[in-house]
């Protein structure tokens, strides 16, 4: 790591608890019928455990080219689901492009794995090394992070908290009965997307949303530190 | 005081969706709250600069205390004694410094604490104005509009005062005149512009090579499509340096008066600010970013951002409730 050694296993730190926390609402989501984004949940669970290995070169767990194949993947198929929300808006009456980030994020990984592979060579040191190749695309990546960083730390406030979902789940126990229009399918906010699952896989409140944003703001950040230590 | 959200709210009903307050719930940002998130983006670069390698080491401290010659003793003192505290406590000191950063970048985009954090940043962005920028070389005579004066980090406190939610707003057409009014908002414009224009007839910019010499300077490091522009810039001002200086200044004198013009023209002048902010930030090699040594992005993108702030609109009513009221807990 070309930063401050303390600094990386923080965030190294910090993302394996992320990491952790997706792990954990993917469990409940499937033991308990929770609603969640499991696809969004799932590549945060990936995100976590890839940047710590890349921030702390002990904790990598694949070998050389494995992360860019699955992000590169993740980029993919987040950008398609961009795209069709984009293309559905029309339909839907609004966008709200819940899997851009996601795209946007897979792709600074694939970015990232594939410098820090050449920067290694280059170098022959442990960890990440400064002067990746394209650092102005490095800049570029981390703006727009940062960017979703903000715009989710500003809709932060307009999220439920879990208590006000459980108690509305209290009040309307049945799926069946809770009002299904185009505002609960779609504006799902992040970590509570529709999965596709039917209404009637959902016995509680969905998972925590303000907490699923926090991941995102985690991640934002983590992903622009370390891409800012490439420039 | 009632916010648009709990306006929605009553007006709309309870929240909709799962987990989610959705529009119903969620104030879409108007033109001063997208402002505050540009500007909380910039805070959240800012951080993350912060936190580069370089930024813990002696070389920042170096570059601190070398803000302070030139400066009258009264402004220099406390700028060597606080390069020499950094310097002895350079790991802790810039770990403060970076996440207080954080702290005021995510404070702004965090609704309820975005007055907090505005707070916060005037009183941060004073004392690195100070003690980090040595009041950006005006009063030591190397302050030059190219080189970033009147420093870029007293246009974060500038911005976050003419970006302040009000308790009440003042009727204007331009956001920046909200807060205090348009007359004090177009002051502080022409404040700013025109010592800008003043700083551009200054030996510091006027002289023979200055000019150059500062844009050539900040090629070194950069990536080599940015370090040619800067190169090109440099060798093309090496021998016109005294006419292009003036030419800025009178530039940057007409957009200090444009904001009194009637709006046609008024949006013309803050599109040739913006296409200076442009070109300045250019000069300033994107203020070092992709050198691995920058602490900011310099002043082009904050006198661009500025610049949308009076970018004129509708007129508002007096009394109107404002939009970034912090949602009640």
């Amino acid at each position: 790591m070309a930063g401050q050694t303390w600094l990386a296993d923080t965030f190294a730190g910090v993302m394996l608890v992320t990491a952790g926390y997706c792990l954990a609402r993917l469990v409940i989501s499937w033991r308990r019928h929770r609603r969640t984004d499991r696809q969004v949940d799932a590549v945060h669970v990936l995100m976590g455990v890839a940047m710590a290995g890349m921030l702390v070169p002990d904790l990598r767990v694949l070998p050389a080219g494995g992360w860019e194949v699955i992000f590169g993947a993740g980029t993919v198929w987040f950008g398609w689901q961009a795209i069709r929300e984009y293309r559905d808006r029309v339909t839907l009456g609004r966008f709200r492009p819940h899997h851009a980030q996601h795209a946007l994020g897979c792709a600074a990984m694939v970015y990232m794995f594939t410098a820090v592979t050449k920067a290694a060579k280059a170098a022959s040191g442990a960890g990440m090394g400064g002067a990746a190749r394209y650092p102005t695309l490095a800049l570029v990546l981390a703006m727009a992070l940062f960017g979703y960083v903000i715009w989710t730390a500003d809709r932060l406030p307009a999220l439920a908290r879990v208590s006000a979902l459980v108690a509305r789940a209290v009040a309307a126990p049945s799926p069946a009965v809770v009002p299904a229009g185009p505002a609960v399918v779609l504006d799902a906010g992040p970590g509570v997307a529709d999965d596709g699952l039917s209404p009637q896989r959902h016995a509680g409140p969905p998972l925590s949303p303000r907490l699923a944003a926090c991941v995102e703001i985690a991640m934002g950040v983590t992903m622009g530190y370390a891409l800012i230590l490439m420039l | 005081m009632t916010s648009y959200a709990t306006q929605a709210r009553s007006a709309g009903g309870c929240l909709s969706g799962p987990g989610v307050a959705g529009q119903e719930g969620w104030a879409a940002p108007d033109a001063r709250r997208k402002l505050q998130l540009l500007l909380a983006g910039v805070w959240l670069l800012d951080a993350i600069l912060q936190f580069q390698a370089f930024m813990f080491g002696k070389g920042f401290a170096q570059m601190l205390a070398g803000t302070g010659p030139g400066n009258p003793a009264v402004i220099a003192d406390p700028i060597s004694w606080s390069a020499r505290i950094i310097a002895a406590h350079a790991v802790m000191t810039n770990a403060v410094f970076a996440t207080v950063q954080l702290l005021i970048a995510l404070g702004i985009a965090f609704r309820p604490t975005v007055r907090l954090a505005l707070g916060l940043s005037i009183a941060w962005s004073l004392a690195v104005w100070w003690l980090g920028e040595g009041l950006g070389g005006v009063l030591s005579g190397a302050g030059s509009p190219v080189s970033g004066a009147p420093g870029a980090v007293i246009l974060y406190a500038l911005l976050a005062v003419l970006l302040w939610p009000p308790r009440r707003e003042r009727p204007a057409s331009f956001v920046a005149g909200r807060p205090a009014g348009p007359a004090v908002a177009r002051a502080l414009w022409l404040v700013l512009w025109g010592s800008l224009a003043y700083l551009a007839l200054q030996p510091a910019t006027t002289a023979r090579g200055a000019m150059s010499g500062m844009i050539s300077a900040m090629a070194g490091g950069e990536p080599g499509w940015l370090a040619g522009v800067d190169r090109h810039l440099a060798a093309f001002l090496a021998t016109r340096g005294g006419a292009a200086a003036v030419v800025l200044a009178v530039v940057l004198a007409i957009v200090a008066v444009g904001v009194y013009l009637p709006r046609p023209a008024a949006r013309a002048v803050l599109v040739l600010a913006i296409v200076t902010a442009a070109v300045i930030w250019l000069a300033e090699g994107l203020g070092g970013l992709l050198t691995g040594g920058g602490t900011d992005p310099n002043s082009g993108p904050l006198l661009a951002l500025l610049a949308l702030a009076y970018w004129p609109q509708a007129a508002v009513a007096p009394g109107r409730p404002e939009p970034t009221q912090p949602e009640p807990a």
